[in-house]
């Protein structure tokens, strides 16, 4: 009898000890049928009770049921942690292997300054607008205070469709467009493709600008200067200083050419600045009453400000790109990069 | 322009230390220094050399064989001078060096002896005329030291990139004016005192002008006695430091007074002249003239020419005759100042291809008032020569030159167009240190009179860019404007741009930029029709290139050169896509019709080869995929793909391109390219494109998105089987079954296409899950399938089609 009631103790235990080193819901499966199935040792002790004196029976008849009861709970219990746990087995996955392959696509370079560039502008409350990449001679040259036969001319190697069908030399072809449409005030940038016949390390035919316009009572070169400043210390850093110097453009005046303090070298002077610490990357100016007298603007009242800047010089600086070619190669490799 | 701070120092005191201050400086005035240079680098391979010993040459009786020590080593030279000695000091060319006469010395054998340097002479050095023997330099020089450091020669010089405005400063005396006004120092013009005798000019020669518009004034002098010979040192030093070769005193001093004034000039010989006199006209029609350099040309009415007593002598302000140029025997000229009208000569030398020093002074305007300056200048220097005499008097023919009265400007406009607050004298300070003449015409106003040289100025706000320029742009403070807080509406199809860049990155497509021109045999190699409207190019005048000759009509040409580029750089699967305009071509004089496209492209596979799964090859499906999930995006519903009529797109797959429909519109098309088409682009693999007409595309789009409900009632699948002709789309079917569901289909998903094996030729089996749903209720069983039914009899009735056996 003794050897009995030990013998449950026993089973208990050692079921227990099986329930807890079981790894999966399988095995717990499995030792619930071996203890508690129809031909489990727990049944099967239940069924050899008879063979105990009569005295004893009820007493651990009653213990064997609290067992049996006990461990159907701690099955149903290992069972539920068990389920829960995703793993199988001892099985484990590599977490090393490449994770499947998701296509990715990329912007182009120019694209995303492009972009970057118009963000910053819009924030200064510029408005975005697009004109005609084949363009009229007036839209190009006369309107802009560039008539046939001035030496203004040879600044711009043109390509001509006709003799008076260009493919524009600049986004600021647009300006007259743009004035013509709106009154005062007017605040425009332009992105775009422009055209020149010139091909080398640093130019290609075709190639990007954005352009900017802002016509209002009281525009000034000192606004100019802050909204430059401002541009400029986004797209690169508040380190990035500027220096205003003065230049010639037939449709601004005053005229400006912005440099940079040289982006690679910090000013040191290096191969990208031509040892100057500066880079030259915006034209700017004071927009030029003759332009304005041309879309019939009260001169005495409206000043304006304009810019353009070329989107692949800049992209060439923030990327480090040292071929302007690439950009139209469209090798992969390169566009990829981005 | 070219310009040496030696010559510089002639008008005004240059410190040559401070030379990259000035540089600096000239830049922030608005006079771009491109690059400083010393003109005597080419000596830096010049050394002093010391002669040990003389040998004669051994194949040659005028030549000697000399060992000359330059310091480090004892080299062999071989030398033809007279007046070598041993022991002499001379500078030694090494071998590289580039003498100002042109020629590099290269290490070599001279009648069969080795050769490692040259003995030079003054002349050959640039450093006076002396050629008739090696120069001697101090016996106490040592040997190996650099020649132009053992004789301090430095002269430094700028490249100044000017711009169109500005050909005042196109000459010496123009920038030293500049200079002059940063460093606050005066100018020292050069004195002319003219000492003419004999006899009267007029009675000798006369002018007439003929065409006054395109030649406002004419002046000349005549000089005779004079001998042609090569120019005193000090003046071939003065034109070689600006990079000019010197060539006879005459040609010379014309040369350099064009440098020192800015005003060009040109000696005819007087006696080359026929009846001896200068008539300035048109030339005729059918006229030809042969310029200095020998080369002849067509002229045409436009033209002005000065012309002798009987044939042109000169293409005005552009270039000279070869039949009256100065020559070796000439011994009496006549020298030209005039004033050329801008556009008339700028029309003349683009036409005829010539651009001179002269050409390109008079098209950016001389100075009017500086025309008899210089021509006395001229006249002077060449007075000066050895016998030669300057004849009595001047001629000088004029009409009115437009130059500008005063302008008026007012201070306060001044300080508001700049952003600075400047007073009278201050501007008027500023105004008057670059020669303006400005009186005060009230408490806020000034008259200005700008010197006739600064032939660019014309308007107030000129006269603010000079107070700018003058007052350094980096003084005027930064300033923010104020502007009211609206904003415009942005363009619908810039959005949509933008927003379909976005969407096709995300779908794997990476984005190119390709040329907007294109070879014009883009179109054959398309295979386009002759009818084709994609034939209708705008072609480039003046193209860089073949490839680059018009304007593109399409996107695809771009793309497939683009991927054969990558192919040929081994990269073979490719997902590429473009943003762009095509270009349709109008009658003559039109703007062409700008047309903003997408076009994608496909090639290579699908997947690569990986560890959870295979390589397969992508195809028209993927290609279609993309633009439905494009067009899922952007809200555009309902869009059909049907099948393209094999003569609509040539280049692409007969029975492998889908045009794509918005209701009955055509916004685009999705295909494989044509295997001839491939050929014609060096193409080996398939590749699949389609093409969308964004500003269609963009008028399709729906302005708003309204949300749905989500479905509370339980939804009822039943899947479809049928058996139908192998050529009929299966969007029919799909027409039909929405058309017949009774409004209760939610989804139709095609899930099988099956053919062969039990099913009959000609013949495909599609099969298609029906997802059938209520907004109202839950759905019994029995209506479903009363429905589904229904569908399944229009089908077989409609098709003709059958059910699976």
């Amino acid at each position: 009898m003794e050897k009995v009631e030990k013998t449950i103790e026993q089973i208990y235990e050692e079921a227990f000890k099986e329930i807890k080193f079981a790894t999966d819901s399988e095995s717990i499966k499995a030792l619930s049928i071996r203890y508690l199935g129809r031909k489990g040792i727990i049944t099967n002790f239940l069924r050899n009770i008879s063979n105990l004196p009569p005295e004893k029976r009820p007493e651990v008849g009653k213990r064997v049921n609290e067992v049996k009861k006990s461990l159907d709970k701690a099955f149903k219990h290992a069972l539920k942690r068990l389920e829960t746990k995703p793993s199988q087995k001892d099985y484990r996955i590599d977490v090393s292997l490449p994770g499947r392959t998701i296509q990715q696509g990329s912007l182009h370079p120019i694209t995303q300054i492009t972009w970057q560039i118009c963000e910053i502008l819009e924030k200064i409350g510029f408005d975005i607008a697009e004109g005609p990449e084949v363009e009229t001679d007036h839209y190009n040259f006369e309107a802009l205070n560039i008539p046939k036969n001035h030496p203004a001319r040879d600044m711009q190697d043109t390509f001509y469709i006709s003799d008076n069908i260009v493919l524009r030399t600049h986004t600021s072809s647009i300006q007259v467009r743009i004035m013509e449409k709106l009154t005062p005030p007017v605040r425009v940038i332009a992105p775009g493709k422009v055209y020149r016949c010139d091909s080398d390390l640093t130019h290609t035919p075709m190639f990007h600008q954005v352009e900017g316009l802002m016509v209002d009572e009281g525009i000034s070169f000192g606004d100019l200067k802050g909204i430059l400043t401002t541009f400029i210390h986004h797209m690169f850093d508040e380190k990035t200083t500027l220096r205003f110097r003065p230049s010639f453009f037939p449709f601004t005046e005053p005229s400006a050419e912005v440099d940079i303090l040289c982006v690679m070298c910090r000013g040191k002077g290096c191969r990208v600045c031509s040892h100057t610490g500066w880079l030259e990357v915006i034209g700017a100016g004071m927009v030029h009453p003759a332009v304005f007298e041309n879309v019939g603007y009260d001169t005495t009242r409206y000043t304006g400000l304009a810019f353009g800047m070329g989107v692949e010089r800049i992209a060439m600086l923030k990327y480090g790109i040292d071929d302007i070619r690439k950009f139209f190669e469209n090798d992969s490799r390169f566009l990829r990069q981005f | 322009m070219k310009v040496s701070l030696s010559w510089l120092n002639d008008y005004i005191p240059i410190d040559k230390e401070s030379y990259s201050n000035i540089a600096d400086s000239l830049t922030m005035v608005g006079l771009e220094v491109d690059s400083v240079t010393d003109r005597y680098d080419y000596l830096d391979s010049v050394v002093v050399g010391r002669i040990l010993n003389i040998k004669t040459h051994p194949n040659a009786e005028k030549l000697k064989v000399c060992d000359v020590d330059i310091g480090s080593r004892v080299i062999r030279i071989v030398c033809g001078a007279p007046n070598i000695y041993e022991d002499m000091v001379a500078p030694t060319a090494l071998q590289g060096t580039r003498f100002p006469e042109g020629y590099v010395l290269k290490k070599g054998r001279i009648r069969n002896e080795l050769s490692e340097g040259m003995l030079c002479s003054e002349a050959e050095l640039g450093l006076g005329t002396d050629r008739s023997g090696v120069m001697i330099l101090d016996q106490k020089q040592l040997t190996g030291n650099k020649l132009a450091k053992t004789l301090e020669l430095s002269d430094m010089v700028f490249e100044i990139d000017l711009t169109p405005n500005r050909p005042d400063c196109l000459s010496i005396i123009g920038l030293a004016r500049e200079i002059a006004a940063l460093q606050q120092t005066t100018i020292k013009y050069p004195e002319t005192l003219l000492s003419d005798s004999g006899d009267k000019i007029s009675d000798l020669t006369s002018i007439t002008i003929k065409a006054p518009d395109l030649c406002p004034r004419y002046s000349a002098r005549l000089v005779f006695d004079i001998n042609i010979a090569p120019s005193p040192f000090w003046l071939q030093d003065r034109l070689m430091s600006v990079g000019l070769r010197p060539i006879n005193n005459i040609v010379d001093i014309t040369n350099f007074v064009l440098m020192e004034t800015g005003q060009p000039l040109h000696a005819f010989d007087f006696d080359r002249l026929s009846d001896h006199r200068i008539v300035v006209r048109q030339a005729k029609k059918g006229e030809t003239f042969i310029t200095l350099d020998k080369k002849k040309h067509l002229l045409t009415p436009d033209m002005l020419m000065i012309c002798d007593g009987e044939k042109p002598v000169a293409l005005a302000g552009i270039m000279g005759g070869h039949n009256s140029e100065v020559t070796e025997s000439t011994t009496r000229v006549l020298i030209e100042s005039a004033y050329f009208t801008p556009v008339g000569i700028r029309k003349t030398s683009k036409k005829l291809g010539i651009s001179s020093e002269s050409s390109h002074r008079f098209e950016r305007g001389v100075d009017p008032g500086g025309i008899i300056t210089a021509l006395n200048r001229a006249a002077q220097l060449m007075s000066e020569l050895d016998g030669s005499s300057l004849i009595k008097g001047i001629i000088d023919k004029y009409s009115k030159i437009n130059n500008t009265g005063p302008i008026t400007l007012n201070v306060e406009h001044t300080n508001r167009l700049l952003g600075i607050s400047f007073d009278q004298d201050k501007i008027e300070n500023l105004l008057k240190s670059i020669e303006f003449n400005v009186e005060k015409t009230g408490n806020d106003e000034l008259a200005v009179v700008p010197p006739s040289f600064r032939v660019d100025i014309a308007r107030p706000v000129d006269l603010m860019e000079e107070i700018a320029r003058l007052s350094g742009y980096n003084n005027i403070p930064s300033t923010y404007p104020l502007i009211p807080a609206e904003a415009r509406h942005p363009e619908k199809q810039l959005r949509l741009k933008n927003r379909v860049k976005r969407i096709m990155t995300g779908f794997g497509f990476t984005e190119t930029i390709n040329y907007s021109f294109i070879n014009k045999l883009s179109c054959d190699r398309l295979r386009l029709e002759s009818a084709d409207q994609k034939r209708n190019m705008v072609d480039i005048l003046n193209p860089l290139t073949e490839e680059q000759a018009v304007m593109r009509t399409s996107l695809i040409p771009g793309l497939l050169e683009t991927i054969r580029r990558n192919i040929a750089q081994q990269i073979k699967s490719l997902r590429l896509f473009e943003v762009g305009k095509s270009y349709i071509g109008r009658e003559k004089d039109n703007l062409p019709e700008e047309i903003e496209m997408l076009a994608g492209i496909l090639t290579g596979s699908r997947t690569n080869a990986s560890w959870y799964s295979k390589e397969s090859d992508c195809n028209f499906f993927d290609i279609k995929g993309a633009v439905e999930g494009l067009l899922n995006r952007v809200k555009i519903d309902p869009i059909k793909f049907t099948c393209m009529p094999d003569n609509l797109c040539t280049y692409t797959r007969p029975g492998h391109t889908a045009q794509i429909l918005q209701e009955k519109k055509l916004i685009g098309l999705a295909g494989e390219i044509h295997p001839q088409v491939l050929r014609n682009f060096d193409l080996k693999q398939a590749a699949f494109i389609f093409e969308l007409d964004l500003k269609a595309i963009s008028d399709l789009i729906p302005l708003t998105i309204r949300s749905k409900q989500i479905p509370k009632f339980p939804s009822i699948s039943r899947d479809i089987t049928i058996i139908i002709n192998k050529d009929l789309e299966s969007s029919k079917l799909s027409e039909t079954i929405r058309k017949s569901g009774e409004k209760l289909i939610e989804n139709l998903y095609l899930f099988d296409v099956f053919e062969g094996n039990t099913i009959p030729q000609n013949k495909k089996s599609i099969s298609m899950r029906i997802t059938y749903r209520s907004k109202h209720k839950t759905l019994e069983d029995d209506e479903v399938n009363y429905i589904h039914k229904n569908i399944t009899d229009r089908l077989l009735k409609e098709f003709d089609a059958l059910l699976p056996a």
